[in-house]
């Protein structure tokens, strides 16, 4: 399973009301191709702060907020996973979408084959946590990550292949911010 | 009402989200904090990661504030400059004026070029006047809102209150 294959696996599993937020580069813009949607908040920079503005929606929102991390983002904020672990918001779920590299800028090897992710969110306090990587499972891995108790964290291997890269996602980030925080006054 | 003025002052402008990092300029404005209800307080692990979930808690619709010392700028920049500057999001960050030259060593070379590194990325600031919490938080959150971007008070010491 690709990441783009992921990606596209998981946006259907979640309710409209649910709010995403995709982390920058390619899992922003294949998040975008694969099935685009009002309440998802699209990254384009700031690396290693998918969690951390998943938790300052989650703190101030009643709706499930849904993280799409990757594991070289997740690795350069740690800190992220420490504040979500030590704050608790039940309605934060965490998927990182485990490549083993850094396929945007070329696929150099991060070091999420040495350190266990999940074991980390775990010692960080998130309810629930679990590492899938095995592709024959990811789909229960995913039903029973959204059926944990939150925050819960799950770090889903997928093949470091290149995808088919998509586009970047066809807003000005103004216009993004703009369209969720629209989104979520209704 | 919670244990700091310049708080309440920011509360009155109707900030209802708070994440940052102690800094002991700052101890008053943080004994507030302690006050607050445990879903408008975010106790951060270092200022990139305050400000990031102030975007977020931004993106939600609810007007978020950022406080640090001001050695975090340099943490902050990168997530001041590929979020909140590109998105537009306002952001009012209480941040302490640290690095006179009777100040320790740590604190000189951030502190002293603070407010150079601010103008550099067009971040408005002004310094906070004792006593003048009011007018201070008045003008950091319309600073903040009108351009829709970060913009600093400036906390020296005997400021805090």
């Amino acid at each position: 399973m690709t990441r783009a294959e992921a990606v596209a696996r998981v946006l259907p599993l979640l309710a409209d009301e649910d709010i995403v937020v995709a982390a920058d580069g390619a899992i922003s813009r294949e998040a975008y191709r694969a099935m685009d949607r009002p309440r998802t908040f699209y990254m384009v920079g700031s690396m290693g702060q998918v969690a951390s503005i998943a938790l300052g929606l989650a703190m101030t929102r009643m709706e499930r907020v849904v993280a799409l991390d990757g594991d070289g983002n997740l690795l350069m904020g740690l800190g992220g996973l420490a504040l979500v672990g030590g704050m608790r918001p039940p309605n934060l779920y965490h998927l990182v979408l485990d490549n083993g590299c850094y396929a945007t800028t070329g696929g150099q090897p991060a070091l999420s084959r040495e350190v266990d992710l999940a074991a980390v969110a775990a010692g960080a306090g998130y309810a629930w946590a679990r590492r899938c990587f095995s592709a024959e499972h990811a789909g229960e891995a995913l039903d029973a990550w959204l059926a944990a108790p939150g925050p819960a964290f799950l770090d889903l291997a997928v093949d470091a292949s290149a995808d088919d890269p998509a586009p970047r996602v066809p807003m000005t980030p103004e216009e993004m911010a703009d369209r969720l925080r629209a989104a979520l006054a209704t | 009402m919670t244990a700091s003025r310049r708080l309440d002052a920011l509360l009155a402008e109707g900030v209802g989200f708070v994440a940052g990092v102690p800094c002991s300029y700052l101890k008053t404005f943080f004994a507030g904090c302690a006050g607050l209800p445990e879903s408008a307080f975010l106790p951060a692990v270092r200022e990139d990661h305050a400000v990031a979930a102030c975007a977020g808690a931004w993106l939600g619709g609810t007007r978020a504030a950022a406080v640090m010392q001001n050695s975090g700028l340099g943490y902050c920049l990168e997530v001041l400059a590929s979020l909140h500057l590109i998105y537009g999001m306002p952001l009012p960050m209480v941040v302490s004026d640290r690095g006179d030259p009777n100040d320790f060593e740590e604190h000189r070379v951030l502190g002293q070029r603070a407010r150079s590194l601010l103008d550099l990325f067009d971040i408005p600031w002004a310094e906070a006047r004792p006593g003048a919490e009011a007018a201070d938080a008045g003008w950091l959150v319309a600073a903040a809102e009108k351009a829709r971007r970060p913009a600093v008070l400036l906390i020296g010491k005997g400021a805090d209150s």
